[in-house]
């Protein structure tokens, strides 16, 4: 019997020498890392500026509510008091809670975004509060003058399922925010910073019990601010003039490729993704038939309309297929086999040339020429400026339009299935073609600097080459010249862009574009130069009718603004 | 009279009482480490056990000092009482899930429970002392097992896995001492085994193997043999079919009647929590009231339970060899006065008491060193917690006064 208690006594004393001896280096870090506790330090986002170092995004210090599950004695007592003293609905308390419940020691986000006064009124119930604590934390805050929704983007909390993919494991913890749209997500490494720590000392219920000695932290590094090429103004403007409408509008320098404003309307409030929105207003923007969330400008596609004239004139004259001088015989309407094409203008433009087709935006001229050239060699000079091609400008989406040539033709309509019918069709724009506005924003600086012009940026260009376009400079000289008289002839469609500045010289082209969904797109396409300046104005207003009457008289206002009142011009992007 | 006393005193083991005095100086230091560390106000785990310590010694100076003819005079009548006080504090209030403590008004409760396992104890002593028993019969063993067994239950049923099975414990040592059969022996705890080992088929194979052996060399009657080998085999076959054919609510109810310590948080985390507050003691230790398992409350029921690893995190490993050291020298000292009383009665209360505080050494530190799942069994002497420390001391006396060597 001695001999068994011996051994049991054997038996602990070599499972104590192996736990406190053998592992002793295992268990001591067990040890330690069981009472320390990593908080991290969230780094300020890089400011977000405009042209002129205008501030546009900024952050300000928000508060956010947590509770914790093992010290909350009374939940409901605890958001009934909450809900009292700050008006925040004791659905979203729980809807909250249960939401970011991770276990019973961690803290568990009720409510954000609170003020300072609301703060102060729970402070002084803090003796009636269990487990309740808040944590400052900055917040996104837009310039009150300005929307720009669909360019500046919004962040978003990542999730468990977001930290587990592959491409952001170990970058991201779980609530961090990230950029998910817009320049918030395309310069996310800049903006974002780095996330500092701060040890604290804890206890088996996760509650702090003081720093560590001999335990720096390290300081939150805060992101860079991205300078980009918006200009406020001219932005709030736009957006105002969009106002209530669906549709783009779009300024850029044709010189240095930098976009001024960026307007696809209907927007929505670029704090939606803040948590400032409630519930409804969230609802009522999913529900709403005119998509505000879709950003029209670079992912909305449409038939260019008479727009697209320039690239066919171009191409015959590049082609020598026709001369400006060729003059054709409007009547209002084509005979084309058993098919009659409408020209615009039903009374007919009579006897007209290169020059004035594209003044008057005459029909019939195109749906003659067109028949000299084929369909791929046009679909070759489409491309030269950008038709069916992505701009590569510096946001996350883009659409890339649709430039139809015979091989797709082909595969959509079958070998047999389409005639030249379907080129009358494209000659004006229509038909199977689609752009963006993005890429109507590229092709007018094209046509404005005669090839010169840079990447399309908001902050900086991707490092791309754009289209060489190898044309010559009578062809240049006539396109060119017919696009100023478009706005300075009598019987030009584009005379209500013209703000009459003395030196401004403005060119442009105005469209009324047909399409399946009602009432014709308006497009008009400009640019303005006086001096050394140059601006291009895209608009585009959905289903309104006249490019000339609707789309003209906006793009007026912009060149208005700027010529006139835009205090920094220009600088080098 | 007071003649007699002081020798009596004087002739029992003493060395006894200075090992209990160490392991107590022990257990007051780490207390006190853990109430004053912890900034808790009195009355805590520290000023209790101090207040407890007086009637405690003086339990243990009247058993000391007691006839042994009165104890067992009155034995029996005194197991009659204890049955009844175990079954008392059903008709209290339920303290942390069980029926375990009795209420009399006091800041206190006392658990019946743990005198009943020296009671029972004595009554062994003297059920099997008393009797000119046949204890190579195998009818024999029923009547002492079955004085533990009654207790046990009901004390199961509080529920208290622990204390019951300390209860039993001393039963089968005790009627080897006298002279059962240990082939007898084993038919007791045979289908205890066969039930335990039904959970894994290789544990079960060697079992069965085990059982096929013993019962060879036993020689017993063919159908005898055969019925005793294939009665457990099957009822180690039956048991899992039976087990799975309980809803599991059903099972749960007899999983927390066997073990209502039943991990909280899951996934061993008392266990993960004590063996990492041992581990990072080291050798020597963190050092008294430095321990940050133990005073950032990571290690759970530190007081009680699990102080071994309080211990092991704060002065090392060399403070639990040394604990062992006494442990065993207490246990092996008692085994000795054991073999050498001149009666039967004092040897088996003897016997029975080592193996009380063997069980609960064993258990206690195999526990909180992860060796075996959680049992809330305490260290004697060092644990806190008033019931026990007076039944503890109430032993130690019991083995001064029988470890005697003359019969007065």
């Amino acid at each position: 019997m001695t001999g068994v208690v011996m051994m049991l006594h054997l038996v602990l004393v070599y499972r104590f020498f192996q736990l406190q001896i053998l592992n002793f280096e295992l268990y001591s870090k067990r040890a330690e890392s069981n009472r320390i506790r990593a908080i991290s330090l969230p780094a300020p986002r890089g400011l977000i500026l405009d042209r002129h170092g205008e501030i546009i995004v900024d952050n300000y210090p928000t508060y956010i509510l947590y509770g914790i599950g093992a010290e909350i004695r009374d939940k409901q007592k605890n958001y009934e008091i909450i809900t009292r003293t700050t008006g925040i609905d004791i659905t979203i308390l729980e809807k909250n809670y249960n939401n970011y419940y991770r276990n019973q020691f961690l803290p568990a986000r009720l409510a954000k975004d609170l003020t300072i006064k609301q703060l102060s009124r729970l402070e002084e119930e803090k003796n009636n509060l269990s487990g309740i604590v808040y944590k400052q934390y900055p917040e996104r805050i837009y310039n009150k003058k300005i929307r720009a929704s669909h360019v500046l983007g919004y962040l978003k909390e990542m999730d468990q399922n977001m930290v587990q993919e592959m491409a952001l494991k170990g970058k991201y913890e779980f609530s961090d925010l990230i950029g998910w749209s817009g320049l918030e997500q395309e310069y996310e490494s800049t903006l974002r910073g780095k996330k500092g720590v701060t040890y604290y000392q804890v206890d088996a219920y996760g509650r702090e019990t003081g720093k560590l000695d001999g335990q720096d932290g390290i300081l939150a590094y805060p992101g860079d601010n991205i300078l980009t090429t918006l200009d406020v103004s001219l932005q709030e403007l736009l957006e105002n003039e969009l106002k209530g409408k669906r549709g783009v509008g779009i300024v850029s320098s044709p010189k240095t490729g930098g976009i001024l404003a960026y307007v696809s309307s209907p927007d929505y409030t670029p704090d939606l993704f803040t948590g400032l929105v409630s519930n409804m207003d969230w609802e009522s923007i999913i529900a709403d038939t005119n998509r505000p969330l879709l950003n029209r400008v670079a992912n909305g596609t449409y038939p260019p309309g008479s727009i697209f004239k320039m690239v066919v004139a171009i191409a015959l004259l590049e082609e020598k297929l026709i001369t400006p001088q060729l003059e054709i015989s409007c009547s209002g309407s084509y005979e084309f086999y058993e098919r009659t094409f409408h020209c615009w203008n039903e009374y007919g433009h009579g006897k007209i040339n290169l020059e004035q087709a594209i003044v008057q935006s005459c029909d019939v001229y195109f749906y003659n020429v067109i028949q000299k050239i084929n369909l791929n060699d046009l679909a070759e000079y489409a491309k030269r400026f950008g038709f069916g091609l992505v701009t590569n400008i510096d946001l996350p989406a883009e659409m890339k339009g649709r430039m139809p040539n015979r091989q797709f033709m082909n595969k959509i309509h079958g070998r047999w299935g389409w005639s030249l019918g379907a080129l009358l069709n494209i000659s004006i724009g229509q038909g199977e073609i689609l752009v963006t506005p993005l890429q109507m924003v590229s092709y007018i600086n094209v046509l404005a600097t005669r090839g010169k012009t840079r990447p399309l940026h908001l902050v900086k260009s991707k490092n791309i080459e754009i289209q060489k376009q190898n044309i010559s400079q009578q062809t240049w000289d006539v396109i060119q010249l017919s696009m100023h008289k478009v706005v300075t002839d009598s019987k030009g469609t584009g005379w209500r862009s013209d703000p009459r500045i003395s030196g401004l010289k403005i060119s442009g082209k105005t469209s009324t574009a047909e399409n399946p969904h009602g009432d014709p797109h308006a497009w008009y396409i400009a640019y303005g130069e006086k001096d050394d300046e140059m601006i291009s104005v895209v608009v585009m207003v959905e289903n309104s009718g006249n490019g000339s009457e609707v789309s003209a008289p906006i793009a007026k206002k912009v060149f208005h603004h700027y010529f006139n009142s835009v205090k920094s011009k220009l600088a080098n992007f | 009279m007071l003649l007699d006393f002081q020798k009596k005193i004087i002739e029992s083991p003493l060395s006894i009482l200075v090992a209990v005095i160490v392991l107590l100086s022990l257990g007051i230091l780490t207390l006190y480490s853990i109430t004053v560390t912890q900034g808790q106000e009195p009355p805590n785990a520290l000023s209790k056990q101090l207040i407890f310590l007086i009637p405690a010694f003086l339990l243990m100076i009247t058993m000391l000092l007691i006839s042994k003819r009165i104890i067992h005079k009155y034995i029996y009548f005194v197991y009659g009482i204890i049955l009844i006080a175990v079954m008392l504090p059903f008709f209290g209030q339920k303290i942390a899930g069980t029926y375990r403590w009795l209420n009399f008004g006091l800041p206190f409760g006392l658990q019946p429970s743990e005198i009943a396992k020296c009671v029972i104890v004595i009554t062994l002593a003297k059920y099997l002392s008393d009797h000119n028993l046949q204890m190579k019969n195998f009818g024999s063993n029923i009547v002492p097992i079955l004085i533990a067994l009654i207790p046990a239950i009901i004390v199961l049923s509080q529920p208290d896995l622990g204390t019951a099975f300390v209860m039993m414990m001393p039963v089968i040592p005790m009627l080897y001492w006298v002279g059962s059969r240990p082939y007898h022996l084993f038919l007791f705890v045979a289908p205890v085994f066969s039930i335990l080992a039904a959970s894994n088929v290789i544990v079960f194979s060697v079992w069965a193997g085990v059982l096929a052996v013993v019962i060879f060399f036993s020689r017993p009657q063919l159908w005898h043999a055969v019925g005793l080998y294939f009665g457990n085999i099957f009822l180690g076959l039956i048991f899992p079919w039976f087990w799975n054919s309980l809803r599991p609510y059903q099972q749960n109810r007899v999983l927390t009647l066997i073990n209502p310590e039943l991990d909280p948080l899951g996934s061993g985390y008392q266990i993960i929590q004590s063996k990492t507050a041992l581990g990072s003691g080291g050798l020597f230790g963190k050092g008294w009231g430095e321990g940050t398992q133990t005073h950032l409350k990571f290690l759970p029921v530190q007081e009680s339970d699990f102080i071994v690893s309080v211990i092991g995190e704060e002065l090392g490993f060399f403070a639990l060899l040394i604990i062992m050291i006494l442990f065993s020298f207490l246990i092996i000292k008692i085994i000795r006065l054991a073999l050498n009383a001149t009666d039967r009665f004092s040897g088996l209360i003897l016997v029975g008491i080592s193996i009380i505080f063997l069980t609960h050494v064993f258990v206690n530190c195999a526990m909180t060193s992860g060796m075996i799942p959680v049992k809330g069994l305490p260290l004697p002497f060092i644990s806190y917690g008033g019931s026990f420390l007076l039944s503890s001391f109430m032993m130690i006396g019991l083995i001064m006064n029988f470890g005697r060597e003359e019969l007065d």
